[in-house]
């Protein structure tokens, strides 16, 4: 009891000297570090407002280099002329179509893959994983890669856009985690009645998986809608040219001199300016990735903290 | 429960698990084939590094040349060149970006304000998920020369427009900012958690010693993620020939080769563009063996000197 007291009394006394030393040199310190973050979110966050911001300009504006933060003299021009680009239009349906057939296939080949390494009494399951965790250590590299999708006839079809990455061995290791932490009991009772390892698969642990396959599913979306690395290689035709690739082109070809003769043609033709239109095009890339990120951002850190467990 | 089990041969045991789980087995095919199309052929392909591969007569036809490559490498100006960038551009980028998203997590970890908080991490989050083009043309929008807002400051301040992506003093630098502006934010995640696994005793016993806040982060925060920090710093060294390829390969041009050209670029551009297969695979192939052999024997002190690992 009294010892009791006495300890009760010393957090009191530490609370104190807490508040004490806090109202001096803390302060400050306080004080810096929200300033610190204020200026490092504005940072962050102001190359998105200057180009959201010009691509609602006049040409004018644009031009002499005054847009900041909000729009001069407002127009949506640039907009319309977006989103009537033949080839915008093209790239953005073949990245959607992509990224949707991608993120399916990439699911269904991580989670068979997943599952039988994540049983313990699997024969062959440790040299099975080394087979997987090396490729993530040593890779053939760009060239023999490129040959041997060349061999699969893969190259100029929309398969090079997505089969190179089917399975992110990463991915895998976090979906192979999720399923390690499922009792056993519950596929016991189903393998007692008879049930399959695939009818376990699909009709017990899957339903259950749905936080990690939604976690992965967004992973490998996003990779996809970001990659332009695999559609520069493999892609020539312009039919099959992803959204990434085009603005790409599109960058570089305003960027200072160069130019792609029609495109800035046809954006003269509307007296706007090239920068505008690519502000625009810039804007209207990166929606969906904004549209998603809030379920993004609440899977992704878990999702990065579960896969620096130990695979 | 015991089950007594009649002695039979390894091998006949092990076969009849395989079979009893048949379709479990089953369930490695496709991730397997994954494997050994697109990740094990490739590795196979490095071969070609050895002949002079022509894309006519395949591996089985073409000359063996042994390491007429790799000769050819070594007396490369232009590789001396290549290898000289690739280690500039990392090593500035560790230098300022390594302990960057540390010292960020630091600081945030002082921000009591739980709401600030989440704001600020939703923010400083974003740019990881915004692709290498996008960030490139919202930087080539900020840094233009004539329209961009930063040229336009610099100019009524009276000092010199500078064409970003086009001086060969500036462009290296351009690539570490646009690198940490992506990044910093997101590499805070792994320290903010191991900061939250700190036992809050330490810092109470700290401050009973009188310790100030910096006292506490350098003596308290900083010892308690040592281990984390020294593991995240070995994943960056085994990246050290890895200086951002897709990144420059969006944000470079011909003017800036001269100090932007890192062995990924430059594969890419004599492989792909100049079809020299062999010879870009031998650089190819020079920058996975080094990464690779970085990458185990890290792991491996790591596991000696603090007992943690990657894998």
């Amino acid at each position: 009891m009294e010892l009791a007291r006495n300890s009760d009394q010393k957090q009191r006394q530490r609370k104190k000297n807490n508040v004490i030393k806090d109202s001096i040199g803390e302060r400050i310190f306080n004080i810096l570090n929200y300033c610190f973050f204020i200026i490092l979110g504005f940072a962050t966050l102001f190359p998105f407002l200057n180009v959201i911001a010009k691509s609602f300009s006049s040409e004018a504006a644009v031009v002499s280099g005054i847009v900041t933060f909000f729009p001069i003299d407002f127009q949506i021009g640039t907009y319309e002329l977006v989103l009537g680009n033949k080839q915008f239009l093209n790239s953005f349906r073949i990245t959607i179509i992509v990224t949707i057939i991608g993120t399916l296939g990439s699911l269904f080949m991580t989670v068979l893959a997943a599952y039988p390494l994540s049983k313990p009494n699997l024969k062959f399951r440790k040299p099975l994983l080394l087979i997987y965790v090396f490729t993530m250590l040593f890779n053939g590299g760009i060239i023999p890669t490129y040959l041997v999708m060349r061999e699969l006839s893969m190259v100029n079809t929309v398969w090079a856009l997505f089969v190179p990455g089917l399975i992110n061995v990463f991915y895998m290791l976090i979906v192979k985690n999720f399923f390690e932490a499922i009792p056993d009991s519950l596929e016991e009772s189903a393998k007692l009645d008879g049930a399959s390892n695939m009818r376990i698969l699909f009709n017990i642990i899957l339903p259950l998986s749905k936080p990690v396959l939604a976690t992965v599913g967004l992973f490998y979306a996003v990779l996809l809608w970001n990659s332009y690395f695999n559609a520069m290689i493999y892609i020539t035709s312009s039919d099959l040219k992803t959204l990434q690739l085009y603005l790409k082109e599109l960058i570089a070809s305003t960027q200072e001199v160069m130019t792609i003769a029609g495109q800035i043609d046809v954006n003269r033709d509307l007296n706007q300016a090239p920068e505008a239109v690519r502000a625009a095009s810039i804007v209207t890339a990166t929606v969906p990735i904004l549209l998603v990120y809030p379920f993004l951002q609440k899977h992704f850190v878990k999702g990065v903290l579960v896969g620096s467990v130990k695979g | 429960m015991k089950v007594t089990r009649v002695p039979r041969s390894n091998r006949f045991h092990t076969w009849r698990t395989i079979v009893k789980d048949w379709d479990l087995y089953l369930l490695l095919v496709p991730g397997l084939l994954f494997l050994f199309l697109l990740k094990y052929t490739p590795m196979y392909g490095l071969i070609i590094a050895f002949q002079d591969f022509s894309i006519f007569k395949g591996i089985g036809g073409s000359a063996w040349v042994g390491l007429k490559h790799f000769e050819r490498l070594v007396v490369n100006e232009q590789f001396f060149n290549v290898l000289t960038n690739t280690l500039l551009i990392s090593s500035y980028k560790l230098m300022f970006l390594f302990p960057a998203p540390i010292i960020v997590a630091i600081l945030l970890n002082e921000i009591r304000k739980m709401m600030f908080k989440r704001i600020v991490q939703s923010v400083i989050y974003l740019p990881h998920f915004i692709s290498w083009v996008i960030i490139s043309g919202l930087f080539v929008n900020l840094l233009s020369l004539n329209d961009g807002i930063v040229n336009t400051i610099l100019a009524k301040l009276g000092a010199e427009r500078i064409a970003f992506f086009m001086d060969q003093n500036v462009f290296r630098g351009l690539l570490v900012l646009t690198e940490g502006w992506k990044e910093i934010g997101w590499g805070t995640i792994i320290y903010l958690a191991a900061i939250a696994a700190i036992d809050p005793q330490l810092y109470e016993a700290a401050k009973m010693d009188g310790a100030n806040k910096l006292q506490q982060m350098i003596h308290v925060t900083l010892p308690s993620i040592f281990s984390t920090i020294v593991l995240m710093l070995i994943l960056r060294l085994g990246n050290m020939l890895e200086a951002g390829t897709e990144q420059i390969l969006v944000m470079y041009n011909p003017v800036v080769y001269d100090v932007s050209d890192v062995i990924g670029t430059y594969v890419y551009r004599v492989g792909i563009g100049a079809s020299d297969y062999s010879f870009s695979t031998a650089v190819g192939m020079f920058e996975s063996i080094v990464a690779f052999t970085l990458v185990v024997s890290g792991n491996a002190l790591c596991k000696k000197f603090l007992g943690r690992s990657i894998w």
